[in-house]
C-alpha cells in the first residue's frame, strides 16, 4: 500500500510546492494536495490566535487534510539562505500545528537550515527519504528528478510595455492565492494594467537592487520583495506605479512596506500599501484598486 | 558628538554612566509619555511593533533637546528589532532631522569598535572603567528591584520598599566610582531588609515571561510588577537587564548552560529558536510549572513574531504542567482599567485553585 502524504496549499507551497510534489511522488508516495483557499478554510483557519492570514489559511488547509491522509508534509523552513530566515511564524508552524489539533497524523517536519550550514538541504532530503523507507541514494536522486521538473516548469511571463505597469509587491502565498489577494492580479488585469510580481524579476536583478540598502534584509522572502520593488523603481523604465499587499500583523512587511514606500516617495512613484484580513470585504478592496488606477492613468495624461 | 539612546526601563542610567564615561555629552530623551508614543505612532508603519514606535518617539525628543548621535542596537533576525534602526532612520531623515545613527550589532568584536568611533580621547583603561561602573550599576539596580518585587505583597505599610527603591537608584544613578556605587547598593540593601513584614502571609508567586522590552518598561506594561505586588503576588521576572547583557553579550557559561536547559525544556513544544524570547517563555513556563508557582503571566507587544508563536503553544504546555498562563499583548490602545480586570480576574483563579489544592 501506498503511503498518502498530505501537502497543505499554503505559505511556501507558492514556492516550492511543485518540486516538493514532485519529490514526494518520486519517494513513491501518495501526494494529497488540497484545494484552492476557500471561505470554509479561512474559518477552520481561525483557531490560530493573532498570527497573519496566510499562517491561518494553512492552518485551515491542514484542518482539511490531517484526516485523510497518513504522513502530513510540513517541513520547518529556518532558513533558505545564507545568512537569512524565513519568519518565525513559519519556522514554529509544525509546533503550533501540534499544540492546536489533537490526533494529527505524524508531521514530516526536517529542519531545513541553510543560514549557517549549506548541507542541511541534502541531510534534510535524506531524512525525509529515511521516514518513508528510501536509502540516501535514491532519496536524492528523487530529488534531482523533482528539481529538473521544476526547471522545466518554470515560465516567466513578461508583459510588454504598452500601457500601464504596475509592479505588484507580496509574498507569492498572498499574491497567488486567490482568496487570500481577492484576485487582485485578474482584476488589475481587467482595468487593463500589466501587473509585474516580484517572481517576474530574477534572483540577480533583485539582489543588484537591493545592494543600495544601508543593511541586508535578513528575511529571505522580505529581501526578495524589497529588492525586486527597488529594481522595478530604479529601472530606467519604471513602473507607473506599486501596490504593497501585505496582510494585517504581517511582521516583516510593516518594515519593508514602510522601506518600499519611503523609496518610492523619493523617486516620486506612487504606491499603496493595501493590508487584507479575514474581513477584507471586496467593495472597499475594489473601490481602492480603482482610485489607484484612476489616478495612475490621469498621471500620465498630464 | 552629543549622544542619545533609547529608553527601556532603567537602561538609561547605565548608558548615561557609560558615555559620559567615554567622554562624551549625552542628552538623555525625555521620560516616555504620552506624546513620546504620539509621536512614534504617528510617524511609524501601523503594524510595528510597540517597542519601535517608542524608541522612535524617543529617537524625535531626544533630537528636539540637542542630540545628534543616535546609539542603538541592531540584531540578525528574524526578530524585528534587528531592522529598526535602518527604517527608524530612514523616518527621521524625512522629518528634516540631521544626525548620526551609530548600530552596535550584537557581538562583542562590534561593540569594541563603536565604543572606539564614540570614545573621545579615551585610552583602554578609562574605556574598560566606564563598561565597568555601567555594568555595576545594571546589576545593582537589578538585584535591588529582584527583592523590591519580594517584599510588596509582604510588607506592613505599603508603598515602603518602593520609596526605598527610587532612592536608591537615584543614589546609584548619581554614583561616581565602584565603591560609592557599592556602598549605595548594600545601603539600599540593607534598608530594605529592615522593612517590616506581615507575618504568616504566604503570597502567591506569578512568573513573568515574554518579550524583554514590555517586560521592563513599566510605562508600557502598566507598572506590572508595583500592580501585581499590590495585589499581593510574589513576581518573578525572567529575564533582567543583567541576564540578557550576561547572556547574549559576553555568553556566560552559567548562562548558555541554563540557556541549554531551558531549550531542552521547551523542545517538546518547540523545537527551534524562532528569534526574539519566544523559546524562553515556553521553557519558563514549564520550569515554572514543575517548581509549582501559582500561575504565569505572559506580556509582549502585539504583532511580536515570536511572542505569538509562543502564544499559539502556551495552551497546549499550561495544560500539560498545569499552571494557569495569562497572555497580554500590549499596544498603544492598552488600557489600565482593561489590563487590571483581567488581572484581578486571573488573581482570583490562582486564589481559587490554591484553595480547592489545598483542600484536595
Amino acid at each position: 500500500m501506498t503511503i498518502r502524504i498530505g501537502l497543505p496549499r499554503g505559505l511556501l507551497y507558492y514556492q516550492y510546492g511543485s518540486i516538493w510534489e514532485k519529490f514526494l511522488q518520486e519517494l513513491g508516495a501518495e501526494v494529497v494536495v488540497t484545494g484552492d483557499t476557500s471561505k470554509a478554510t479561512l474559518n477552520c483557519g481561525s483557531g490560530l490566535d493573532e498570527v497573519c492570514l496566510p499562517a491561518k489559511v494553512y492552518f485551515g488547509h491542514i484542518n482539511d487534510l490531517y484526516k485523510q491522509v497518513d504522513y502530513l508534509f510540513t517541513p520547518r523552513i529556518i532558513s533558505v539562505a545564507a545568512g537569512q530566515y524565513t519568519c518565525p511564524k513559519i519556522i514554529g508552524m509544525p509546533d503550533m500545528l501540534r499544540s492546536n489539533i489533537d490526533n494529527l497524523p505524524p508531521l514530516i517536519d526536517v529542519n531545513l537550515n541553510l543560514r549557517q550550514n549549506s548541507r542541511s538541504l541534502y541531510q534534510a532530503i535524506i531524512t525525509v527519504g529515511h521516514m518513508l523507507g528510501k536509502n540516501a541514494i535514491s532519496s536524492l536522486y528523487a530529488w534531482y528528478h523533482a528539481w529538473q521538473y521544476r526547471r522545466m516548469d518554470q515560465a516567466i511571463r513578461y508583459s510588454k510595455p504598452n500601457g500601464q505597469r504596475i509592479g505588484l509587491i507580496g509574498h507569492p502565498y498572498i499574491i497567488y492565492d486567490r482568496q487570500i489577494s481577492m484576485n487582485i492580479i485578474d482584476k488589475l488585469n481587467h482595468f487593463g494594467i500589466d501587473v509585474i510580481t516580484p517572481e517576474m524579476i530574477s534572483n540577480r536583478q533583485a539582489a543588484i537592487a537591493a545592494k543600495t540598502l544601508g543593511k541586508k534584509i535578513f528575511w529571505s522572502n522580505g529581501d526578495h520583495m524589497a529588492g525586486a520593488a527597488l529594481a522595478l523603481i530604479q529601472s530606467g523604465q519604471p513602473v507607473d506605479g506599486l501596490i504593497f499587499i501585505t496582510s494585517f500583523t504581517c511582521g516583516p512587511d510593516a518594515l519593508i512596506g514602510e522601506l518600499v514606500s519611503q523609496r518610492a516617495q523619493a523617486l516620486n512613484i506612487p504606491c499603496m500599501l493595501l493590508t487584507v484580513d479575514e474581513h477584507t470585504a471586496e467593495a472597499g478592496f475594489v473601490t481602492r484598486l480603482e482610485a489607484f488606477t484612476d489616478m495612475l492613468i490621469r498621471r500620465k495624461q498630464s | 558628538m552629543i549622544v542619545t539612546f533609547p529608553h527601556m526601563g532603567d537602561m538609561s542610567i547605565a548608558l548615561k554612566e557609560l558615555f559620559t564615561g567615554l567622554g562624551r555629552q549625552v542628552v538623555l530623551p525625555p521620560p516616555i509619555s504620552k506624546r513620546t508614543l504620539e509621536l512614534g505612532i504617528k510617524y511609524s508603519p501601523e503594524t510595528a511593533c510597540l517597542p519601535f514606535k517608542i524608541n522612535l518617539g524617543n529617537f524625535i525628543e531626544a533630537l528636539e533637546q540637542g542630540a545628534n548621535t543616535i546609539v542603538t542596537c541592531g540584531g540578525v533576525g528574524p526578530c524585528r528589532l534587528g531592522y529598526y534602526a535602518e527604517i527608524q532612520q530612514g523616518i527621521l531623515k524625512n522629518l528634516g532631522f540631521n544626525f548620526d545613527m551609530i548600530v552596535v550589532e550584537p557581538d562583542i568584536v562590534d561593540i569594541i569598535k563603536q565604543l572606539h568611533r564614540v570614545a573621545f580621547k579615551r585610552n583602554f583603561w578609562e574605556v574598560y572603567l566606564a563598561f565597568r561602573l555601567a555594568l555595576a550599576k545594571i546589576h545593582a539596580m537589578d538585584s535591588i528591584q529582584r527583592k523590591v518585587n519580594m517584599i510588596r505583597p509582604r510588607e506592613v505599610s505599603v508603598g515602603e520598599s518602593d520609596f526605598i527603591w527610587r532612592q536608591t537608584v537615584d543614589v546609584i544613578d548619581a554614583a561616581e566610582n565602584l565603591s560609592t556605587l557599592r556602598t549605595a547598593w548594600h545601603k539600599g540593601e540593607s534598608e530594605l531588609d529592615e522593612v517590616k513584614l506581615k507575618s504568616g502571609t504566604r503570597p502567591l508567586r506569578i512568573g513573568v515571561v515574554g518579550e524583554i522590552y514590555v517586560m521592563l518598561e513599566s510605562s508600557i506594561n502598566q507598572n506590572l510588577d508595583w500592580r501585581l505586588g499590590n495585589m499581593g503576588v510574589e513576581v518573578y521576572k525572567t529575564m533582567y537587564l543583567s541576564d540578557y547583557i550576561n547572556g547574549h553579550l559576553f555568553r556566560k557559561r552559567e548562562y548558555l548552560k541554563k540557556f541549554k536547559y531551558l531549550a531542552d525544556l521547551a523542545q517538546p513544544y518547540l523545537g527551534h529558536y524562532v528569534g526574539g524570547h519566544g523559546i524562553k517563555s515556553i521553557a519558563h513556563t514549564v520550569n515554572m510549572g514543575q517548581e509549582k508557582y501559582d500561575g504565569i503571566i505572559h506580556v509582549f507587544p502585539f504583532t511580536c513574531m515570536p511572542e505569538i508563536v509562543a502564544k499559539n503553544i502556551l495552551p497546549k504546555v499550561s495544560n500539560d504542567v498545569d499552571i494557569p498562563v495569562l497572555s497580554l499583548a500590549f499596544d498603544e490602545q492598552s488600557g489600565e482599567a482593561g489590563i487590571v480586570t483581567r488581572l484581578e480576574a486571573f488573581i482570583d483563579l490562582l486564589r481559587y485553585r490554591r484553595v480547592k489544592h489545598h483542600l484536595a
